[in-house]
Order: C-alpha cells, then structure tokens, then sequence
C-alpha cells in the first residue's frame, strides 16, 4: 500500500527529474541512446542563463514570501490573542468570518484587486504583494494560533500579570516561546501559500523581470517557434519545486502536527 | 555631455573629479550598473521573445552608434496569447514602464478603442507607410490616424514538398487530389497540416479560408463596433465545412485539433505531411533546423475553392507608441529606425522575416538569397485579407474557435456551427449596441 | 473567562482590528466593488470608463449559453473531482495513519503534490499526457498500443484535467482525514477489534462515522476552491478544446484580460460567488453537523 501511494505521488514529479537532465533527441527517442548524447545539464544551463534568469523569480518568489509571512504572523498573533480571550457573539462573529475567508476561492477578487492596485500604486511592488497575500492567509492563521493559544493554561498568564508584566511583555516573555512550534508551523503554511500563489501575482505583477515564480514559469520564454522546450520546463519545474521540497522535507512534522492539530482544535 | 563641464575649468580639484568622474562613467556601464549614467534618453520597447532575440544584435549596434538615444529591451513571452496578457497586465494597472510595444495586427483596434496608444501621424508624417507594399499598410491607419508601423508583413502561406510535386496546388480541389494520392502511394502520412487548437491561430485559418470559398467574415458597418459578421453565409459555412472534412477524411491528421503553429511546423519538417500553411518566417525555421525535407521545400499562396482567390490572413507584427510616454519624440525615431529598410532587410537576411517597404522586395541582394519574396510579394499585393477590424475582435475571434474547434472535435455540421457562431456573434454586438447608447 | 478586567473587550476588539481590517480590504470590498461593476458597462466601447446600465449585463448573463455551459462545467467537475479525492484522501489516510517505520517521511513525500505551485504541476501534467512523446504514450508504445491523443477531445480532456486536479488535491483532503483519524480513541477500535468486526466493519461502524465532521469541513473546502479552478485549466488546457475544460474563473479572467470587458467579468465573478453561496448553503443544510465546533 506504501510504495503504491508513493508510485502515485512521485512518479510524476520523478517524471520531470528525468526530464531537466536529458536532450530533446534522448526525450523523443528513448533509449538506445548513447549515454554522452542522453544526459544532459544544459536545461538547468539555459534556465538560468535565461533573460530573467530564473534565480531571479526564486528570488522574488522568496521576498515575497518573507514579507507574507512576517505581516502574516504580526498581524495574526494579536488577533488569535484576542480572538481566544474574547467570549460571546462577537467570538462566534469573528470565527464564522474566518471560515467563511478561508475557503474562498482566491481567483473571484482578482478583478477588484487589479483595481486596487491600480489606484493604489501597489503594482509592480513585490512588497505591496504582500498585502492581498497576508489578507488570504489570515483566516487559516488566526485560526491555527487561536487553537494553539487555548492550548495553554490560562494559570501562566495570570501569574504574569501578577508580576506586573503588562500585555506586550506577557506575550513576548511567556506566550509566544511556548507558541514557537505553532508559529513555525503557521509560518510555513504561509509561505507554502505564497510561493504558489497565481492569480494574483499574474495581474498585480506586469515587469517580467519582478514576476513570481508560478506566472513566470506559466509563461516561460522560449526564443525558438521550433520545438516546445520540455527540458527547459521541467529544470524550470525542479528548480522552482526545490526549496519546497527542502522545507516540506525539513519541516514534515511541523507543517503535518500544524494542519492536523489546526483542524482538531479548529 | 557629463564631463564636459571638468574641462572646462581646469583646476586641480575639479581636474581630479573629472578623473573620478571619468572613471566611474567607465566603470559603471562595465557592470557596477546595468544602466548607463549618461543623460541619454532611454526608450523601452516590450517584445515577445522571438523578436528580442531576432532583434538583438541590431539593437546592440544602434546603441554603439548613438550616445543620446539608447534602445531598452524587454522581454515578453513566446506565446502571443501570454504575451497580450502581459502587455494589457501592465497598461491595466497604469504602470508607464515601457514607451512601445510590439503588436500583433488583430490587437490595434482594441488598444485603440481603450485609449492606449499614441497617434503617429504627427511624428512620422501622414505618408510615412506609402512606400509599403499595399498589403502590408493594412490595419495600421484607421479612424483618421495612424497607430503603427509593421515590422514584418507576414500573410498565410502554402508551403509544398517540391520533391512531391511539380507544381503546387491553386485550389482546394487540387490540394485534395494531391494529398490523397500522395497518401495512398505511401509518400507522405498525412496530407495537409494547419493550426486547428483553439487559439487566434485557427481564427486566421478560418479567415483565409472563408475568403477562399468566396464569402466574408465582417461587413464594415456602423456604430461602434464598426460593422456585421458574415458568419452564416454559403460560403462560411463551406470553409467550415471544407476543414472539418480534411480532418475526418484522414487528409489532415485529427491531432490538428491541438496544433498550433510549432507543431504543424514539426510534423510537416519531419517529412510526414504533403502540405503545411504557416507564416513566412517557418522557411528560414526548416532550413536550419537540417531535417529531412531541407531543400525540398517550396511556398505558394493559399489554396481557394475553384472560381474564387484569397489572399493569406494579414500577421503582421509592428510598433505602436503608448500613451504615457515620456518622450514620444525619441521612441519616434526609434520606430522609423526600428521599422525602416535597413533593419528590415537585416532580418530578412537573419530571419527569413516578410518585409513591408516595396523596395526591398527589388532588392537584387534580398532576391537572390531569399526566394520567397516573390511569393511574399504577390501574396501581399494580391490583398492579403484582414481580421474583422473591432475593439471587439478578441471576443468575435473566441467564439468563432470555439465553435470551430468542437466542429473538428466531436460530431456535427458545418452549417450548425457557423450558424451558432453567427448567432452568438450578433447577440456580443447587439450588447455592444446598447452600451453605445448608454 | 473570568477575572479580566472590564475593558478587556474593547482591548480584544482592538487586537482584532488589523487583521479584520485587511480581510476586509481585501474580501468585502472587492465583493462589493465587483457587484456594483456588474451594473456598469466598462469596456473598450465606453473607453474603459464605467457607465451605468442598468441591469444589462445581467440580462446579457442569463442569455449567455457559454455561461451556463461554464457553470455547469464547472459544477461538474468540481463534484467529480471533488468526489474522487474523498474517496482517495480517505484511502491515503488510512495508509498514513498506519504506525510504522518512517511514517513521518512517508506523509512529507505523500504531501508533495499538494505544497508545489499549480501552474508547475500543470505544465508538468501537459508533458506528460503529450502526443505523442509523453511519458504516458510511452508506456502505450511499450505494450504496441497506438498513441493516444490524452489533450484532444473534449471528454478524454475533462477526464485528464479531474486527474490533475485530483492528485494534485488529495493530499490535502487526506491530510484532514488524518486529523480526525488521530482524534479516535484507541480503545474504541481494539474493542471493536475484540468483538471480532472485521477491517472493512470498523471503518463502517466506527471510523467513517467519526470521521463525518472531517469530512463535510473537507468537502466544504475542496467545494469551494475547486468551483474556482483557474491555473490548473489556464496551464494545461487554457479551457480547451471547443471550451469545453473553461472554468467560471477563466472565462471572468478572460472577460476582463483580453476582451477588455470589465462590466460583464464582474457580473461573472459575482455570479459565481452567488453559486459558491447557494451550493454551500445547501451543503451546510444536507450535512445539518456543522463542520467545525464553533464555540468551544
């Protein structure tokens, strides 16, 4: 059962490993081939060397997931905060806007946020793009820390308060260092959803060179009318999928515990 | 000019700035900055990718030539349809960041009508396209001015396997009889490939074709969408029907369904079809890419039904200005350079592209190593034939594929579909009508 | 929440305002904006500039065979596919929650599909269903079949896009039905276990019922993002052939990004919310369990 769900998993992406590394010839003949002729680096050469390279939409890719994910958490923390400390109707009011935000799919506002960047400025600003980017993963955060911080004896606090450490130090002393595995896992999340982000990267973005990486890749440049450069899309696909790969890798049980644990105390 | 200023007072201090000074303007264009510090005008011009590449090393030595005006290129997408994407991406969001563009002859009418593009007229003169080929000036000036300058004049064309036959096909009825001898000889698998997939590719079929079964498909009107689709006529629905036939005969392969112009181009320099309609640029392509039909290729202007002509669907690609740029002076010299005879002629020789100055087309240099211009010349002064000239272009082209593409797809007829597409068409410019009056 | 002094309300409300600030910035404004754009003409016939009319682009809605078409579309496949990964997310969850050696490894690597960009897996997928050099076909060529054309027809097309969607999407859904395995008590199923039901009695005794909130907060998610499929169907089939794979979204995107129609993409993008809103409804109706413990 095992290594049928990993066969459905990962062949197709083990696909496009095999592909990044092979000639086009190799590609369309098969094998047979000689080994010199086979395998190849030149895909991840091209790639790279392309005008952008493709460094430079990892690199945008990162930036805006950095900035998405401190917005995020610093706007999420106090909200969650007071979200759990909060009773009545306006807890339950609260909740069901978080829920309702986050199962909304994403692609209905871009028409209006093209607006809004438009008569904002926001364009063409990978920091801007933070914006609508921290306002989408808001639900799911506020709701992941919510869970963690009810996790937490309410005694801990009061004996803070009790000290006389006023809110901000009782959330940076005692709080938040029992919160950190929650955080981290919020915090991938986060960036996850903002490296793949589409729809609206594609319309708030229009310099090639400050795309993000799944537009950038969508639109891959290729100088010949000739042949579809499959090698090249699929070293553009290992490269972008790469530092994904490393952190659901590294981070497995956190991102794994996050969602699990988010959903059990939702 | 910077530096100039240093020399003219030559004091010690002001000597040893101008040495710094001197030595920071040669360093920085060395890689410090990717941008020069001198007071040139920059002009940025996005392209698809294609054409930066293409156009490289002719903009490299226009900047080597002029130290005032300089050249900046960005690039787009392979892809027509992202590259439009693209384009209207950035002029939706009012970002000003290039001065012109490269555009497709069938988006004019539309950038127009949404107020982005700058007239030229003024800057290039009322008789700036008259020494073109009379095909290549269409769909440029319209409305009273002028809103670009082709770069290529690119029409439809027929290309042949000159080691099948003798001469090429003149109508639909010949190219048939050819396909499906040399088909049942064995010489070749397929008969006749074209761009079938639903994109604007099969809309310049369609047009071509319509035309060559003597029919129309837009009748310039009034009101603001500018005129009436023809869609249901006889000689439409005979185009549809002459297309969905190829396919279901086995003349064309039915994989047409998702071909765009790079894979009828593989199938066709892979030796396995008879015939292949494509643009100009496709020669140049085959011969360097050393397949199996290298040298036995041969181009001819579209087929039309027996008793009626067409030209080949207008493709061509040139320079518009944007509103919001900052010196339309500049980017207008840059597109009389950039579309002039001498660039054109150097991507003629470099490219195979189709030029649009009727001088070049005497070109004794041009004739001897190009061949296909005189093709390219009778195919553009036969009157190549032009896509319905509306804002509303894009909508009409979509649901015309559309039904075009399910014709060669699934089951169904001819007359059907192109009656769907007529309806569909008048109900989009019946809309169209109530928004003129509103 | 007792012993906190009276103002903490207000202190909470406060702590809550940013962040219900930019929600509100970037969900209830947007709604509103492209509600009242749906009564607007704004095109390249009017400049771009909007311009009241009325109910027009209402009525123009409701007479537009392709957006019935879409919806449907659209509604099937999100009903389709979303189907299969329930059916397919249980299975893997159940292998997931399985204790043995490197389960942790195992769910990181099942997970994969799910943490990587659409758009890349999508140009992925077209690779791999080519015709006639795809990994697929030549798997085809290796048993003699003939090619295959998987991107060709309309049907076999919609069928290739639900299984992208679907491996792409079931991790996740399996990944929520693991929470709710993980929340079953042991005991419960070592007695079932004692009492001699077999595998397949205990998931259908047990497990599934258990399991039922998870399911309907899976099927509500999946419900809702999959009626708003876009770069999936805009990379690998751009809503071919014969549009028969377009989606609402791409047809609201393509209203609003080619034919410069602004007007009738907001009156698409409020249809389709008002068809998320009704289907939901009726979701929470039939499922009559919340979802979700609200108030804890």
């Amino acid at each position: 059962m095992r290594s049928l769900l990993l066969l459905w998993s990962l062949a197709p992406l083990a696909w496009q490993l095999y592909t990044s590394f092979v000639t086009p010839e190799a590609l369309i003949q098969g094998a047979g081939m000689a080994a010199g002729s086979f395998w190849t680096l030149e895909n991840y050469r091209q790639v790279w060397l392309a005008d952008p390279p493709i460094w430079r939409y990892l690199l945008n890719s990162a930036v805006v997931g950095a900035a998405t994910t401190a917005l995020t958490l610093a706007l999420a923390v106090p909200c969650a905060y007071g979200l759990q400390r909060q009773g009545g109707r306006l807890r339950w009011a609260v909740t069901l806007t978080l829920l309702a935000t986050a199962i909304f799919p994403t692609v209905l506002l871009f028409l209006a946020l093209l607006q809004l960047a438009r008569s904002l400025g926001l364009a063409n600003n990978l920091l801007a793009l933070s914006l609508p980017y921290a306002a989408l993963c808001l639900p799911l955060a506020v709701l992941l820390l919510r869970a963690a911080f009810a996790d937490l004896p309410p005694e801990l606090e009061d004996a803070a308060r009790l000290e006389g450490l006023n809110l901000a130090r009782r959330l940076q002393h005692v709080l938040l260092p029992l919160l950190a595995p929650s955080l981290a896992s919020t915090a991938i999340l986060v960036f996850l959803f903002s490296w793949n982000e589409y729809p609206i990267a594609l319309t708030w973005i229009s310099r090639p060179e400050l795309q993000t990486l799944p537009p950038a890749i969508a639109r891959i440049a290729g100088s010949s009318l000739f042949t579809v450069p499959y090698g090249a899309f699929a070293a553009a696909t290992v490269l972008g999928s790469l530092p994904l790969l490393l952190i659901v890798l590294i981070f497995q049980r956190s991102i794994v515990s996050g969602l699990t644990q988010g959903a059990i105390k939702g | 000019m910077p530096g100039s200023g240093a020399r003219r007072r030559p004091a010690p201090g002001a000597a040893l700035a101008g040495l710094m000074l001197g030595l920071v303007l040669i360093l920085l264009p060395a890689g410090l900055l990717a941008r020069p510090v001198a007071a040139a005008t920059t002009v940025r011009v996005l392209m698809p990718s294609p054409f930066v590449d293409s156009t490289a090393p002719l903009v490299a030595s226009f900047n080597r030539e002029h130290q005032d005006l300089r050249i900046e290129v960005a690039r787009g997408p392979l892809d027509t349809e992202a590259m439009s994407d693209l384009a209207i991406g950035g002029l939706l969001l009012g970002d000003t960041a290039y001065d012109m563009l490269l555009m497709d002859v069938s988006w004019t009418a539309k950038y127009v009508a949404a107020g982005w593009l700058v007239p030229l007229e003024g800057l290039l003169g009322d008789d700036a396209l008259e020494a073109m080929v009379p095909g290549a000036r269409t769909g440029n000036a319209f409305g009273g001015h002028l809103w670009r300058m082709p770069l290529t004049g690119d029409t439809g064309l027929l290309y042949w396997r000159t080691d099948l036959m003798a001469e090429p096909p003149r109508t639909t009825t010949e190219l048939e009889a050819v396909s499906r001898r040399l088909q049942a000889e064995g010489k070749v698998r397929w008969g006749y490939v074209w761009q079938g997939r639903q994109y604007e590719g099969l809309s310049c079929v369609m047009l071509e074709m319509i035309h060559a079964f003597g029919g129309q498909w837009w009748q310039t009107g009034s009101g603001r969408a500018g005129g009436q689709t023809e869609l249901d006529s006889p000689g439409a629905i005979a185009a549809a029907d002459w297309l969905v036939h190829l396919v279901r005969s086995g003349v064309s392969p039915a994989a047409v369904a998702d071909f765009a112009e790079n894979e009828s181009l593989q199938l066709f320099a892979a030796g396995d079809a008879a015939f292949l309609r494509i643009w100009p640029y496709a020669w140049r392509e085959i011969e360097r890419g050393g397949g199996p039909v290298v040298g036995k290729v041969g181009v001819s202007t579209v087929v039309s039904a027996p008793g009626f002509r067409s030209g080949g669907t207008l493709g061509t690609w040139g320079l518009s200005l944007l509103a919001g740029s900052p010196h339309p002076e500049a980017a207008a010299e840059v597109i009389r350079w950039f579309t002039g005879p001498e660039t054109q002629k150097a991507l003629v020789l470099d490219q195979g592209y189709a030029p649009t100055w009727a001088s070049l087309y005497e070109d004794p240099e041009l004739k001897r190593k190009h061949p296909l211009l005189a093709v390219q010349r009778q195919a553009l002064e036969q009157g190549p034939e032009v896509r319905p000239l509306t804002p509303l272009y894009a909508q009409l082209s979509d649901l015309l594929q559309r039904q075009i593409n399910g014709l060669i797809t699934a089951e169904g007829s001819a007359a059907d579909a192109m009656a769907m597409a007529q309806s569909q068409s008048a109900v989009l410019l019946e809309s169209a009508a109530g928004q003129d009056s509103a | 929440m007792k012993g906190f002094p009276m103002n903490t309300s207000l202190v909470n409300t406060l702590l809550m305002l940013p962040a219900l600030l930019l929600l509100a910035i970037v969900f209830a404004w947007p709604l509103l904006d492209s509600a009242w754009l749906s009564t607007q003409a704004s095109s390249v016939l009017t400049g771009l500039a909007p311009t009241a009319n009325g109910g027009a682009n209402w009525q123009r809605l409701l007479g537009d065979a392709r957006f019935w078409q879409d919806a449907a579309g659209t509604l099937r496949f999100a009903v389709v596919s979303v189907g299969l990964e329930l059916v397919l997310g249980l299975a893997m969850a159940l292998v997931l929650h399985r204790p043995g050696r490197g389960r942790g490894w195992l769910r990181a690597l099942a997970l994969l599909p799910w943490a990587l960009p659409s758009t890349v897996l999508a140009l992925g997928w077209r690779w791999i269903y080519n015709d006639p050099y795809g990994p697929l076909n030549s798997l085809l060529k290796l048993f003699g079949a003939p090619a295959y054309g998987f991107l060709t027809t309309p049907a076999t097309t919609w069928l290739f896009t639900v299984l992208a969607d679907v491996w792409k999407t079931t991790p996740f859904v399996a990944l929520l039905l693991l929470a709710g395995l993980q929340s079953i008590p042991a005991e419960l199923e070592e007695s079932l276990v004692l009492e001699g039901a077999s595998p397949s009695q205990i998931l259908r005794r047990l497990t599934l019922p258990l399991l039922r909130p998870w399911i309907s907060l899976a099927l509500m998610f999946r419900l809702a993002q999959a009626l708003g499929v876009f770069e999936l169907v805009q990379v690998l089939t751009r809503g071919g052939p014969a549009g028969s794979t377009e989606s609402l979204a791409l047809y609201a995107y393509l209203n609003a990004m080619r034919f410069l129609d602004f007007g009738y993409s907001a009156t698409l993008v409020v249809a389709t919310f008002l068809l998320l809103l009704l289907l939901t409804a009726m979701g929470w109706l039939l499922l009559r369990r919340r979802p979700l413990e609200i108030s804890r």
